[in-house]
């Protein structure tokens, strides 16, 4: 037993490492980390203002998502597609407010919403420009509990991202086999196609009624929908025509089935795909987090964050396209 | 680094470094905790002059099989990365470098213990390389920041930066809270001198807790590495055993206990004994020491040179075979 002991300790690997409990005791103490109590102290009036101008937007308690107070007469905005069943809101003082929603835009994915109070003046955030935004700047956003703050850099280019359409999840054959379609050459567990029937070795000969002959045909036609669209697919099974209707599901999380990492990533965002120009950071928030404001290191907001894309990063629409966005919900 | 060179560093330098830390100022990159938002401020302004020096440097690694990143740190096209973004040694890849051009490349060697590995670029050419932090340059606490092509090359987007500070650095391994995902396997840490300090490995289940290479596997066995020698876990099995449980500290590989039954134990090597060489050899570090031994053959002679109570003495000593779990 005793040598058993030694020789992991003599040999021990990474590989075994995941486990570091094992050297807990040799491992800077949390509060000196970057996401330490202490780090978060030296953000000052930064971290005072995302606390106190955040909200956590709730249904029956459970965090929906979070929101940033753009208005003093309680209005807020957030992430529209993950705030469905919001019912209350939460400010950092513990106050609880009922809500109401006003706004929604489907390009930005944002929401407008309004705490309902009576006389109650609002703390509003600060609009920053995002000219701070270049890559390896300090970014903060309140954390789930509006306790805390989250910490962090931009992290990549600002960009756009494009347009995810719905996939069947099939990995498709080479062309040209002379069976006068495209081959699956594999289905993905648990996928669309799988729910649907489509088996390995079908050939598909038609996509929503219309003839496919190469691969790409096939990629187009299918990706023109999107996720949650039904595709009628006609394939030859042991010459033998069948007729499949498949309901489409996410790129992302279809064949991120196969991807160890975003196993280990917990619950990423729906929509994380399709917006007009993003801001790319490295904060450690939780899905239900999406929706509340980014702040810079002068405590204006940046941003408002949009998706959860994996472990590491998080896309937040930039201030001006989040300015444009109310600007319009508010009708000016 | 050899031993000699560390001494000769700790005999001339070390007074002099505690001269200075009585009275230089402390960057606030090397501060533990920054205080204010001006602290911040200098740690940002540091890291964004810093990165435009050190991005060229970075690749993508392309092979059959998935990609990764790397790090190119001599001028004649070596590059850094992960054991298992090779995979093996002489296999035909390609690097790419941040202006999205190609170029071929060979894996060479590298260890599976500490996940090191390295890679050369085949087209001659005078290339973009960083510099490697020295020997026991990295403390914990230090500010460090990873770079890293997560998912493959992507123009638009950019090489990806994450910053964050050295929470753990043992033996084999460097841990940081620099976030990590899987496709940034093999590309640099650098610490805010601009030096690569480490080579991303492993993520960990907790986000902030990711697992590095440490720049000092590479240095303890860079001829190895360079010679296209891949050490497998496989070969370290069936390889010569002697039986110590070893950990490094500032005076060197300490024993902690020479396992009974074993050649060690056999040998009369005892707990607290400092490893200096073998068969002439002088020992940096742990995986260097395993990497030595693993290399040879059950019933192999070794010379072990060793220091007991400050004083040099030297064994031959016949290896046995690692038992089995």
């Amino acid at each position: 037993m005793k040598a058993t002991t030694l020789l992991f300790f003599l040999f021990w690997t990474p590989l075994l490492a995941q486990d570091s409990e094992r050297n807990n005791t040799l491992l800077l103490a949390d509060k000196f980390r970057l996401n330490g109590i202490s780090t978060q102290k030296a953000f000052g009036k930064a971290n005072e203002n995302a606390l106190s101008t955040t909200v956590r937007l709730t249904r029956n308690d459970k965090l929906i998502a979070m929101g940033g107070i753009v208005d003093s007469r309680g209005y807020v905005l957030t992430k529209a597609s993950d705030c469905v069943g919001a019912r209350e809101a939460e400010t950092s003082d513990g106050k609880k407010y009922r809500l109401k929603i006003k706004k929604r835009d489907e390009r930005t994915d944002l929401a407008l919403y309004q705490l309902l109070s009576t006389d109650h003046v609002f703390p509003v955030l600060e609009w920053g420009d995002d000219n701070s935004t270049r890559t390896g700047s300090w970014v903060l956003s309140s954390y789930s509990m509006l306790k805390e703050i989250r910490a962090g850099v931009t992290s990549g280019t600002p960009r756009k991202i494009g347009r995810e359409g719905g996939v069947m999840g099939v990995i498709l054959g080479a062309e040209g086999d002379g069976v006068g379609g495209i081959r699956i050459s594999s289905v993905v567990p648990q996928a669309a196609a799988y729910k649907a029937g489509l088996q390995e070795g079908d050939v598909i000969t038609k996509v929503d009624g219309r003839r496919v002959k190469t691969r790409d045909q096939v990629v187009k036609f299918v990706g023109s929908n999107d996720p949650g669209d039904v595709v009628r697919i006609e394939v030859k099974r042991n010459s033998i025509l069948k007729s499949y209707n498949v309901t489409l599901g996410h790129r992302s999380v279809t064949f991120d089935l196969f991807n160890r990492n975003l196993q280990m990533s917990g619950p990423v965002s729906k929509r994380k795909d399709n917006f007009p120009r993003i801001i790319q950071h490295d904060l450690p928030l939780p899905k239900n987090s999406m929706g509340g404001p980014l702040f810079n290191l002068q405590g204006e907001c940046i941003g408002f964050n949009i998706a959860r894309v994996d472990r590491v990063t998080i896309y937040a629409l930039p201030s001006f396209l989040v300015r444009e966005t109310l600007s319009k919900f508010l009708g000016k | 680094m050899n031993s000699i060179y560390r001494a000769i560093l700790t005999v001339f330098f070390l007074p002099y470094t505690l001269l200075l830390k009585g009275e230089s100022t402390v960057h606030e990159w090397n501060q533990i905790v920054p205080e204010n938002i001006d602290d911040l401020l200098k740690i940002q302004v540091r890291l964004q002059s810093l990165l435009p020096k050190v991005q060229g440097t970075v690749v993508s690694i392309e092979a059959n099989d998935g990609a990764g990143s790397g790090v190119i740190v001599s001028k004649d096209g070596l590059v850094l990365t992960a054991a298992h973004v090779i995979g093996s040694s002489n296999k035909k890849m390609f690097v790419r470098l941040p202006n999205g051009k190609r170029y071929p490349a060979i894996s060479l060697g590298g260890s599976e213990l500490s996940d090191a590995g390295m890679l050369k670029i085949t087209k001659p050419g005078s290339w973009p390389f960083a510099k490697m932090a020295s020997q026991g340059s990295t403390s914990l606490g230090d500010w460090c920041f990873g770079l890293g092509h997560p998912g493959g090359f992507d123009k638009e987007r950019g090489i990806v930066v994450r910053v964050g500070k050295v929470i753990g650095n043992k033996d084999e391994t460097m841990q940081t809270d620099s976030r990590l995902l899987g496709g940034d396997s093999g590309g640099p840490l650098f610490d805010f001198n601009g030096h690569v300090i480490a080579i991303h490995s492993r993520i960990s289940k907790k986000p902030d807790e990711n697992f590095h290479v440490p720049i000092e596997s590479f240095l303890a066995n860079w001829d190895f590495f360079q010679n296209s020698k891949l050490f497998t876990l496989s070969k370290m099995e069936k390889g010569g055993f002697l039986g110590v449980a070893c950990k490094e500290t500032d005076d060197g590989v300490i024993i902690i206990d020479a396992i009974e039954g074993t050649a060690a134990e056999k040998s009369g090597l005892q707990p607290n004994d400092v490893i200096l060489a073998v068969d002439g050899e002088k020992i940096d570090n742990r995986e260097e020491l395993t990497i030595l031994l693993s290399s040879k053959n059950p019933n192999d002679e070794i010379k072990l040179e060793y220091e007991r109570k400050g004083i040099s003495q030297s064994l031959k000593i016949k290896l046995g075979a690692r038992p089995e779990e």
